[in-house]
């Protein structure tokens, strides 16, 4: 079992063989970090079969459940911190309690190696203001699926520009129901409808190519 | 304007008979405008949480927005997804139809877990969600697809409803007699809400409502991701539980047949996550089969095809034509038309967020493009596509949209 086979069973969506790889390379002595990279890839390319149109939503959803599954084991063995990618403040906006999006965002973002502070839901400005001002990350990430959450992410942008920090941070919004449109009102760097696509506008913001 | 010099009722007539033209896949005199909203733009005029617990100041606010805002059919939701009630009683046609949504006070009657509320879980000024849970066992499929009506009933409403927890004992017993107080109210509130509409000479479209079996699954048993996961890890129990799901929601839809009801409203979840071939093995065949014995009943369909529906879209091509309206949330309408023009009465075109951000020219520049490809050959309804407007849409927006319709939709 070699960290190929990983990850072509990750990229094929086979949980089960997934995970007992993953087993089985640890009791070999893999060193966690290969595995976690491993990981990286195999998600990389589910990004690209999801560009593609191979790969759907559901196809995401499975994979963000595989991926966690393999953290449950890995995390534990984890000796060394990882050296993240960039770190993210991440948090659906105040008024709008709705997270599937935001998890698969997570579970994406963390296996290409981004740090993830997870605010939750219904988070208001303030909090997110104090989130950036405590960790300095590279970027804020706000999620939102109804239409009401547009104006809560218009007033955490305002509300970091008082503060002072608007030009600390790069912003990205996302959401089933945010586009071009939403990210000018809101005032935003960026917009995703998808967790592929914050994925990778992530990487791009911090120049680090798709 | 030429609308103002009609009466109510004329406006009445002449607007509803635009709506079913065009749903007959037929050239009305001009192309509707349908809006929707679960609460959102009319918090213009109340809280949320009013909307949601107070039907006088629900019915005001309704008024408001179409005096203001006068369009070809206004639907405004204020209840949240109560469907698996109205399974649950989907053998008593005289209660089923009732408490199809759940308002606020049902809420406070039942402590459902599947919906948080302004002024409750929620701040005042928000609007009403539907979380869902995970309330069954993938252990439970079986029992799930060997008696759904009992199986809700029994098991899912006391681990769903915190007033449900224990069966039979004085507090569920209260709680149930409550929810019939509420639902009556509510009933009266449809009723009245409507005739307010009428008096200014806006229609409502006849509604009865249905679900689809997956949906029904995601939504109210597996939360969304548990039904997707479900998919992969139990396919054959996911199928069997689906099929089993029809027939009660059949029974649901047609329990408002006898009061009236035409079209039957189905939004749709799941279906932009699935691939063609998981929704063609999964979602399709049941919610087919469903659209297609409505239609044979008499009733036809409006579906909400939430999200993207791109790679189905030939799908709809299996079903009658003229069975009903495909209302599109991101799906390129023009797109769609192509591929169903003169099969399938469209619906949608307008994003809210270009209603948010655009000015009214663009909006009007929008809607005159738009228009140009969707109005030949009728069985186009425009909508903003996502079933609710922001607040914070400039009011001069939503005018250029009604303005830019009235300019280029005639025929």
């Amino acid at each position: 079992m070699s960290l190929e086979d990983l990850i072509d069973a990750f990229v094929n969506l086979d949980e089960e063989k997934v995970l007992r790889i993953v087993e089985i390379l640890l009791r070999e002595g893999k060193d966690p970090t290969e595995i976690l990279e491993a990981c990286r890839r195999a998600t990389a390319l589910i990004g690209e079969r999801f560009e593609r149109g191979e790969y759907f939503l559901s196809e995401l959803v499975f994979a963000s459940e595989i991926f966690n599954g393999v953290m449950r084991i890995v995390l534990p063995e984890l000796k060394r911190e990882v050296k993240p990618t960039g770190k993210i403040v991440l948090g659906t906006v105040q008024g709008d309690i709705h997270d599937i999006g935001k998890n698969i965002f997570k579970a994406f973002a963390e296996a290409a190696g981004f740090r993830i502070i997870d605010l939750g839901v219904d988070v208001p400005p303030e909090r997110f203001v104090e989130a950036v001002r405590t960790h300095s990350p590279d970027i804020l990430g706000m999620s939102g699926l109804l239409t009401i959450s547009y104006e809560s992410m218009k007033k955490t942008v305002e509300a970091l520009r008082e503060a002072g920090l608007r030009d600390k941070v790069k912003i990205i919004i996302g959401g089933g129901r945010v586009d071009e449109y939403v990210k000018r009102y809101t005032g935003a760097d960026e917009w995703a409808d998808n967790a592929m696509l914050g994925v990778k506008k992530c990487r791009e913001m911090l120049g680090l190519g798709g | 304007m030429v609308g103002e010099l009609k009466s109510p009722e004329e406006l009445l007539k002449e607007r509803f008979e635009r709506v079913e033209k065009a749903i007959g896949l037929g050239e009305p005199d001009r192309v509707p405008l349908i809006i929707f909203t679960c609460g959102d733009v009319l918090r213009k005029y109340a809280t949320g949480y009013e909307l949601y617990f107070n039907y006088d100041r629900a019915r005001e606010a309704s008024v408001k927005f179409v005096t203001e805002y006068p369009v070809d059919v206004f639907l405004a939701a204020l209840a949240a997804e109560g469907f698996i009630f109205a399974l649950a009683f989907s053998n008593y046609p005289d209660i089923a139809p009732s408490i199809r949504f759940w308002t606020g006070p049902m809420h406070d009657a039942l402590g459902d877990k599947y919906t948080k509320w302004p002024g409750r879980e929620l701040p005042e000024d928000s609007v009403l969600q539907f979380i869902g849970g995970q309330f069954m066992d993938v252990k439970e499929y079986n029992k799930l697809s060997d008696d759904p009506v009992a199986f809700v009933n029994e098991v899912i409403f006391p681990r769903a409803c915190v007033n449900l927890e224990k069966a039979g004992s004085s507090k569920a017993n209260a709680a149930l007699i409550r929810l019939g107080f509420e639902a009556s109210r509510y009933l009266r509130f449809l009723g009245e809400s409507a005739a307010d509409l009428a008096k200014v000479g806006i229609p409502s479209l006849p509604l009865t409502f249905a679900y689809a079996p997956l949906d029904f699954i995601g939504d109210f048993l597996r939360y969304p991701t548990g039904a997707l996961i479900d998919v992969r890890r139990y396919p054959d129990e996911v199928k069997r539980a689906c099929e089993a799901l029809v027939e009660p929601i059949i029974k649901v839809a047609l329990s408002l047949k006898p009061a009236g009801a035409k079209y039957a409203f189905i939004p749709l979840h799941l279906n932009e996550y699935l691939s063609p071939k998981l929704y063609n093995e999964f979602y399709w065949p049941t919610l087919r089969k469903i659209i297609v014995e409505l239609y044979e009943q008499g009733i036809r369909s409006l579906v909400f095809f939430e999200g993207w529906h791109d790679p189905h879209l030939e799908t709809i091509l299996e079903l009658p034509r003229g069975w009903g309206i495909a209302y599109f949330e991101k799906t390129d309408v023009r797109k769609a038309k192509k591929i169903l023009g003169g099969h399938t009465c469209i619906m949608g075109g307008v994003p809210p967020s270009l209603l948010l951000e655009a000015t009214p020219d663009k909006i009007e520049e929008y809607v005159k493009s738009l228009l140009g490809e969707m109005k030949p050959d009728g069985g186009f309804i425009l909508s903003p596509g996502v079933a609710d407007i922001p607040r914070a849409v400039p009011h001069e927006n939503l005018k250029a949209l009604i303005e830019a319709v009235e300019k280029y939709g005639r025929y």
